[in-house]
């Protein structure tokens, strides 16, 4: 085990650094960054004289040396934008994110062991219909439009929620709801169908006809076969959602997370926070896929880790 | 005191009470920006979102009334030109910062050379370029130099803001500004709001509203939903499509005017009379009543905002006459040659819309148009490309100072930030009236600009946009054309 998680740690930090050379290159690429931050009219001595002072007049070559070496000391150099350290502000709304993200996903987890398990008790009948159309309904939704249908109706037209913003538990219902539907739809339709299938195995029939009660069967034996492929779909909503797919919530739900953060930091080139928001992100993926090996052995004891 | 006696007296204070809600409850606003500032310290940074709130915090020597006219702010009068390049400035007496420091003349030395040292890196100089330094001469009187005779300055100082000696250096000067404005600085809840409170020491009228909260919401249906929900009593950038919707709204001629900058240089738009043609085959009507709910007016014949310094009130509309156009097209043999757009798309209420618009009616005249929506960074390399100019390219131009040279420096002077004309006599004249101080002459300098370009079709504008703003049911406030969101000009009515 000891091994196993040396040898993740070190293939992470691969990915860590190939991504954040990826970013350095692109974010070079595209566009001068010093004509997106000052205003239209500034002067092109102006412009020269801004690029000399964050130091992207030099050869992409030494930013390059000089970038690494801070990257080294993690040190990501200040934010054009916000004019302080990148990583104090990715530090700052981290945070707010994972509560974002905790609070959705979890709602998402919760609710889709059960309503997959009961869906699955009866295939084809009403509660699996039911449950199957809600779910597609809830993957086709744009989570855009429906998070401000929610907004017209229970906060504006109800006034029982507040529009947007963060604050007590109030401001995370919404939110949390509008980013939990598409994962939950996900996580029911995956339940749903491997809960189907376990039961119909043989250790299923064998269990009953040793006189096990029916519900131990489903909520014992099966579902813990269900588990696993559930951990990867779960791991992988966890994943994708710190990639980027707050960003739509975020935005309109006002939420001051890391996704609202990332997307003003391209609006406005502001490259050294956009490093930083990349790699910060990248670690945290790495530290979660390796959690997640460790939660199919715990799972799954046949499972080795190697 | 008798039974009666006090029943009496208590019946007349309970109705006094009912009577007047306002006096027992505190006048609070909550205020929605697009975007949260990214700092507070008020000389750094080109920032909408920070200057939405340190407009209330900090002052100017020079100010605006609500109609745009430049008139004494901080200072007791407007200033004094003492040698072509030295504006001498008398400063209001008995003034505070909200720390107890004195604003005098070392604050507006402190000030000025607090925004202009290099090392300072501030975005700001792209207001502030001519200024070369300051120097106290008495208290109450300060001398401001230029590297040449600025006749801009004094709409520079309204730009400016005044930050206090010696505070203005410590560490959280970003993060708790201290001002002299009519509201002073209270929380700041990163991510979440800014809280503002009255000043009552203010030298100027008191303000009636207490406490004012700011909160970042970007996403303008979320933004409309806090108003409508009653969690918010203004709003800024309204979609004119929303606006009825709101509980109160207002327009109000704005900064902004979207143009095309006409090459004068290409195959095609060299010959004016092709130029001409894009200029006359567009119904502005139309454009700002489709696109924009009729919150835009139609340009009179220039880009120079009308509430601005040097606007040319001689210039008409442009008419919209296509037959016109066809047949210049078609005296030029231009019928069937491309005409290319450069343009982006977000950065600009509507700017593909207005963009593809424009193309289509430009197509009407015969020409073929090719309409090109380029990345941000990739239009920024072309608009400021100096030497392959685009036939039109795109661009929505914002008049802080509302002075005239801004538009002629952008768009108009050869070799200038976007201009793509080679009229040499032109760019000489620009330069002339940049440092012309008599303000007559100068005012005729530009006139004879506006009224060449207009002739020769170097640009083709478009519309002035307008702002529009949400209010709730009890706020009243008249916007002002230079954008500003001054508290202190607010009132709740309930």
């Amino acid at each position: 085990m000891g091994g196993f998680l040396l040898r993740r740690i070190g293939q992470g930090l691969l990915v860590v650094i190939g991504v954040t050379l990826i970013v350095f290159i692109a974010t070079r690429m595209v566009g001068d960054p010093v004509r997106v931050m000052l205003p239209l009219s500034a002067t092109d001595e102006q412009r020269a004289a801004f690029a000399q002072q964050v130091g992207l007049d030099r050869p992409m070559g030494e930013q390059f040396v000089d970038f690494v070496g801070d990257l080294a000391r993690l040190d990501f150099g200040e934010s054009m934008w916000q004019r302080r350290p990148a990583l104090d502000v990715v530090l700052e709304r981290l945070p707010n994110t994972l509560k974002l993200i905790g609070a959705g996903l979890g709602l998402a987890i919760l609710l889709a062991l059960p309503l997959g398990a009961i869906a699955a008790l009866r295939p084809g009948g009403w509660i699996d219909r039911t449950t199957v159309f809600v779910g597609l309904f809830g993957l086709s939704l744009p989570q855009f439009w429906f998070g401000l249908i929610l907004i017209v109706f229970f906060a504006v037209t109800l006034r029982w929620l507040p529009t947007s913003g963060m604050g007590g538990m109030a401001y995370y219902i919404l939110p949390a709801v509008t980013l939990a539907m598409p994962s939950l739809a996900r996580l029911v339709m995956l339940v749903r169908s491997s809960m189907i299938d376990e039961l119909n195995q043989q250790y299923v029939k064998t269990a009953r006809a040793k006189g096990l009660r029916f519900p131990r069967v489903v909520m014992v034996h099966a579902m813990r076969n269900t588990l696993v492929p559930f951990v990867t779909l779960a791991g992988w909503e966890l994943i994708s959602a710190l990639a980027g797919y707050t960003v739509v919530v975020e935005t309109v739900f006002a939420w001051p997370g890391l996704g609202l953060t990332a997307m003003q930091a391209i609006q406005k080139s502001d490259l050294f926070l956009l490093q930083a928001i990349v790699f910060t992100v990248a670690i945290l993926i790495v530290v979660i896929n390796v959690a997640l090996d460790v939660v199919y052995k715990l799972i799954d004891p046949r499972i080795r880790l190697a | 005191m008798n039974l009666l006696t006090r029943l009496a007296s208590s019946a007349a204070l309970a109705a006094i009470m009912a009577l007047s809600p306002l006096a027992a409850e505190a006048a609070d606003i909550t205020i929605a920006i697009g975007s949260e500032p990214s700092t507070l310290d008020p000389q750094i940074r080109d920032d909408g979102g920070e200057r939405a709130i340190n407009d209330n915090v900090y002052e100017t020597l020079m100010a605006r009334t609500p109609e745009g006219e430049l008139v004494a702010g901080l200072a007791a009068a407007a200033p004094v030109q003492v040698d072509p390049t030295t504006w001498e400035f008398k400063l209001r007496p008995d003034v505070k910062f909200h720390n107890g420091e004195a604003f005098n003349a070392d604050a507006v030395v402190n000030s000025v050379k607090r925004v202009i040292d290099p090392a300072f890196k501030s975005e700001q100089m792209a207001y502030f370029g001519t200024i070369t330094g300051a120097a106290k001469v008495d208290d109450l009187t300060v001398r401001v130099t230029t590297s040449g005779p600025d006749p801009i300055l004094p709409s520079r100082m309204y730009w400016m803001k005044m930050v206090p000696a010696s505070y203005s250096a410590d560490a959280k000067f970003a993060e708790a500004p201290v001002g002299t404005g009519p509201y002073k600085f209270t929380s700041w809840n990163r991510g979440q709001d800014i809280v503002l409170e009255k000043n009552a020491d203010y030298w100027g009228n008191a303000p009636t509203i207490d406490k004012v909260t700011y909160r970042f919401v970007g996403e303008s249906g979320t933004r409309l939903s806090g108003l409508m929900a009653g969690e918010l009593d203004v709003i800024t950038n309204l979609l004119p499509e929303f606006a009825e919707q709101a509980p109160k709204f207002a327009a109000v001629s704005g900064l902004e005017t979207t143009v095309m900058i006409l090459s004068t240089d290409n195959e095609v738009t060299k010959d004016p009379r092709v130029r001409e043609a894009l200029n006359i085959s567009v119904d502005r009507k139309a454009l700002a009543d489709s696109l924009f709910g009729g919150y835009a007016s139609p340009v009179k014949g220039q880009l120079v905002n009308p509430k601005a310094f040097g606007y040319n009130k001689a210039l008409p509309e442009y008419t919209f006459d296509l037959d016109k156009a066809k047949a210049l097209v078609k005296e030029a043999g231009a019928e069937g040659k491309t005409v290319t757009i450069v343009g982006e798309a977000g950065r600009w209420l509507k700017d593909r819309e207005l963009i593809e618009a424009v193309g289509a009616y430009w197509k009407e005249t015969g020409l073929n148009v090719e309409i090109r929506i380029e990345d941000f960074g990739e239009y920024l390399n072309q608009l400021f490309d100096k030497n392959k100019r685009p036939d039109a390219i795109f661009v929505s131009n914002s008049n802080e100072l509302l002075d005239a040279d801004r538009e002629m420096t952008f768009a108009l002077q050869s070799k200038a930030s976007a201009a793509s004309n080679s009229d040499q006599e032109m760019s000489d004249q620009i330069s002339a009236a940049r440092t012309e101080t008599d303000v007559e002459k100068r005012q005729a300098m530009y006139d004879a600009l506006t009224k060449k370009s207009y002739e020769q079709s170097y640009l083709a504008p478009l519309l002035n946009q307008q702002d529009i703003y949400g209010f709730s049911k009890r706020l009243e406030w008249q916007p002002r054309v230079d954008s500003k969101l001054l508290v202190k000009e607010m009132k709740v009515t309930e």
